[in-house]
C-alpha cells in the first residue's frame, strides 16, 4: 500500500515521469485515479488507485436488516440501477425460498433491460465523446432519456429506482407503459442503425479502437472477468444464458461475442448487439406478459433468511454482479459482500496498460465501461 | 493512400448525412420555465401525509412503523392519546427531506395508507436544515374539530357495537328460548321448565 501511495518519481532515470489521471479527470467516469508511468507519451506502468467514492455499503448492510438495504442497492451502481435493484431482491427471494409471481417477473425483466439498454447507451456516449465525438453523446442522451422517462411512469425515479420489493414490484405497469416501450422498440431498432453508420463505420473511430487494449481469453481466466469484456474475447458466457434466473430461461436471445479477439471494437460491437438482444427480449416479454398479481401472496413480515451462506449472481450490464449473504438466521446480515464486475474489470489495468500510449490509455479505460461507485461501493 | 482518403470521405458523408437528418428533426429539448413536461403519476418526492376522506384529516395514528422501517432514520413522529379516545394522533411529523432516499418503504408499511409523495420538483435550500419539513402544518389548525369529529364517530360507533352486542344477546336469548321451547313442544315432557 505504501508503495502504491508514494508519488515521487524515480529519481534514478531523468527520462521518466508520473503522471496522475484522475481523480478529476473528466475521461475517469468520476473520481478514479490512475497513476500513471510514463516514458514520452509511452506507458510503462499504471495503478489504479481507488476508494474516493467509498460509501460503505457492505458495511451498512451489516448495521439494519435486509428491507433497509433496498435504496442502497441501486445506488451501488447508478447507471444499472433497476438491476442491481431487482438482483438485490431476487438474491433475498433466493435466501428465503419465495416465489414470484409470473407477472412480476416478466415486468421485472422489461425493466432491467430497457435500464441494460440506457446503461450501454451511456457507455457509447461516453466512450465516443472520451474519443472525440460530440454528436453521439447527444443522440445517446436523447435515446436515453426515452428510457428514463418510461421507467419514471412506473418507478417514480430517473436513476435510483427502489423497485423492486421482496415478492414483487411496487407498482403495476399500464397500457400506457406498455404502449412507450413498444414504441419505443420500434424507434430504437431503426436508431441503432443510425448509431451504427455514425459510430461503427467511422473509420476514426475503427482506427483508435481496432486492435487498442486487447485483453484476452487467458488474462479474463486470471482476473475472472465477466460481461461485455468477456465476450469481447469470444467467451459466450452470460449469467443470463448459463444460470438463467428470474425467468430469462423462458426467452429466446443471443449472446454476442466479438471476433477480433478482444479489442476495444470488439468491446464495442459486442454492446451494440446486446441492445439488440435486449430488445428482442422486451419484445417478447411484451408479447407475453401475464395477468395476475405483482407481489407474492405471502411475504414474510420479518426477513430471515436460513443461517449459512447464500450466493446470487445476475448479469448486470456490466457484467457478473454477485451478492454474497451471510446469514446467522436473524434479521441483519452477518457479511454481505458485493462482487461487483467494475472492480474486476479495473484490476486489470496495470497488466493492459503497460505499452500503449497515452491517449490509447482513454480508449481502453472507456471501453471497459467501469462505474467508480460500483468500484469502490 | 488514395483507398484510405476515399474510406475516410465516404465515412465522413455517411455521418455528415445522419447529422443531416437528425438537424431537421423537432428540437427533443422543452425550453423549461416557458414549457412544462407533464409529471409522472409515480412520481416521488418528499412524503406528506395525504387527506383521508372518512377523518377530513391525516389519518397518523402514530404507529412508528415508518419511523422504524426508514433506512435513512429522516422520520420523527409522536403522538398522544386524546383525551376520552381510542385512537390515537400524531402531534408532530418531521421529515428531514436532506436525508430521505425516497424508497417508499414507510409508505409500504403504513397501516392507515396516510403517506403519500408530494408533487413538488423544485424545492432549493441553503443548508440543510433547510429541509426539515414538518407535515402536520397544513393541519395543525383544524386539529381540533376533526378529534371532536373522530371522538363523537368514536362514541357513535361505541355505542352502535354496544347496541349491535346487546341486540345479538337479546337475539341469542330469544333463540334459546325459542329452542328451549322448541325442545319442550315436540317432546312434551319438559317438566323443569
Ligand atoms: S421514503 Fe424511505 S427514506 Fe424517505 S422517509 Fe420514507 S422510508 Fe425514509
Ligand atoms: S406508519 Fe403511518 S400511521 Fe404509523 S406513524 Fe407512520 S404515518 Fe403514522
Amino acid at each position: 500500500m505504501a508503495e502504491t501511495m508514494e508519488l515521487v518519481p524515480d529519481a534514478t532515470d531523468p527520462k521518466t515521469y508520473y503522471l496522475n489521471m484522475g481523480p478529476q479527470h473528466p475521461s475517469t467516469h468520476g473520481v478514479l485515479r490512475i497513476r500513471l508511468h510514463l516514458e514520452g507519451e509511452r506507458i510503462l506502468g499504471a495503478d489504479p488507485i481507488i476508494g474516493y467514492g467509498h460509501r460503505a455499503h457492505e458495511k451498512m448492510a451489516e448495521n439494519r436488516d435486509y428491507l433497509q438495504f433496498l435504496p442502497n442497492s441501486s445506488r451501488v451502481d447508478y447507471l444499472s440501477g433497476m438491476i442491481y435493484n431487482l438482483a438485490y431482491c431476487q438474491a433475498i427471494e433466493h435466501a428465503i425460498e419465495l416465489d414470484v409471481p409470473e407477472r412480476a417477473e416478466v415486468i421485472r425483466i422489461i425493466c432491467g433491460e430497457l435500464n441494460r439498454i440506457s446503461s450501454h447507451l451511456l457507455w457509447l456516449g461516453t466512450f465516443v465523446l472520451d474519443l472525440g465525438g460530440f454528436t453521439p453523446f447527444l443522440y445517446g442522451f436523447d435515446d436515453r432519456e426515452k428510457i428514463l422517462d418510461i421507467l419514471d411512469s412506473i418507478t417514480g425515479s430517473r436513476l435510483t429506482y427502489c423497485y423492486g420489493r421482496f415478492g414483487g414490484v411496487t407498482m403495476d405497469v399500464d397500457d400506457e407503459f406498455l404502449r412507450r416501450t413498444s414504441d419505443f422498440c420500434d424507434y430504437f431498432k431503426r436508431r441503432l442503425g443510425e448509431f451504427d453508420e455514425l459510430v461503427t463505420d467511422n473509420v476514426i473511430y475503427q482506427q483508435r479502437t481496432k486492435d487498442v487494449g486487447v485483453i484476452s481469453s487467458d488474462l479474463i481466466q486470471d482476473y475472472a472477468l465477466s460481461g461485455p469484456v468477456l465476450r469481447a474475447a469470444g467467451v459466450a458466457h452470460d449469467v443470463r444464458k448459463t444460470e438463467p434466473y428470474g425467468g430469462y430461461d423462458r426467452f429466446d436471445f443471443d449472446v454476442p461475442v466479438g471476433q477480433r479477439g478482444g479489442d476495444c471494437f470488439d468491446r464495442h460491437t459486442v454492446r451494440m448487439e446486446e441492445m439488440r438482444q435486449s430488445l428482442r427480449i422486451i419484445d417478447q416479454a411484451l408479447a407475453c406478459l401475464p395477468d395476475g398479481p405483482i407481489m407474492a401472496a405471502k411475504v414474510p413480515k420479518r426477513i430471515r433468511p436460513p443461517a449459512g451462506d447464500h450466493y446470487f449472481a445476475v448479469e448486470s450490464a456490466r457484467g457478473h454482479f454477485g451478492m454474497f449473504i451471510t446469514s446467522d438466521g436473524t434479521d441483519i446480515p452477518v457479511r454481505h459482500k458485493l462482487r461487483t464486475p467494475s472492480f474486476v474489470n479495473v484490476s486489470t489495468m496495470p497488466v493492459v496498460l503497460p505499452g500503449t500510449m497515452l491517449a490509447d490509455t482513454v480508449a481502453i479505460l472507456g471501453s471497459i465501461d467501469i462505474v467508480v461507485p460500483e468500484i469502490d461501493r | 493512400m488514395l483507398k484510405q482518403t476515399l474510406t475516410g470521405a465516404r465515412s465522413l458523408l455517411t455521418g455528415m448525412k445522419v447529422t443531416f437528418k437528425n438537424a431537421f428533426k423537432k428540437p427533443v429539448t422543452s425550453q423549461y420555465p416557458r414549457e412544462r413536461i407533464e409529471m409522472s403519476q409515480a412520481y416521488r418526492n418528499v412524503i406528506v401525509l395525504v387527506e383521508k376522506e372518512d377523518v377530513g384529516s391525516h389519518d397518523c395514528i402514530d404507529c412508528g412503523m415508518c419511523e422504524r422501517v426508514c433506512p435513512s432514520f429522516c422520520i420523527k413522529v409522536e403522538g398522544e392519546r386524546p383525551e376520552g379516545m381510542k385512537r390515537k394522533r400524531a402531534t408532530r411529523f418531521e421529515v428531514d427531506f436532506a436525508l430521505c432516499s425516497e424508497c417508499g418503504l414507510c409508505l409500504d408499511v403504513c397501516p392507515t395508507d396516510t403517506l403519500g409523495y408530494s408533487r413538488e420538483f423544485d424545492q432549493a435550500g441553503y443548508g440543510r436544515n433547510d429541509f426539515l419539513y414538518d407535515l402536520l402544518i397544513p393541519y395543525r389548525d383544524r386539529e381540533e374539530t376533526v378529534r371532536d369529529t373522530l371522538r363523537a364517530a368514536e362514541a357513535e360507533a361505541a355505542a352502535a357495537k354496544k347496541a349491535a352486542v346487546a341486540k345479538k344477546a337479546a337475539a341469542k336469548k330469544a333463540a334459546e328460548e325459542k329452542d328451549a321451547a322448541g325442545d319442550e313442544a315436540p317432546g312434551g315432557d319438559g317438566d323443569d321448565s
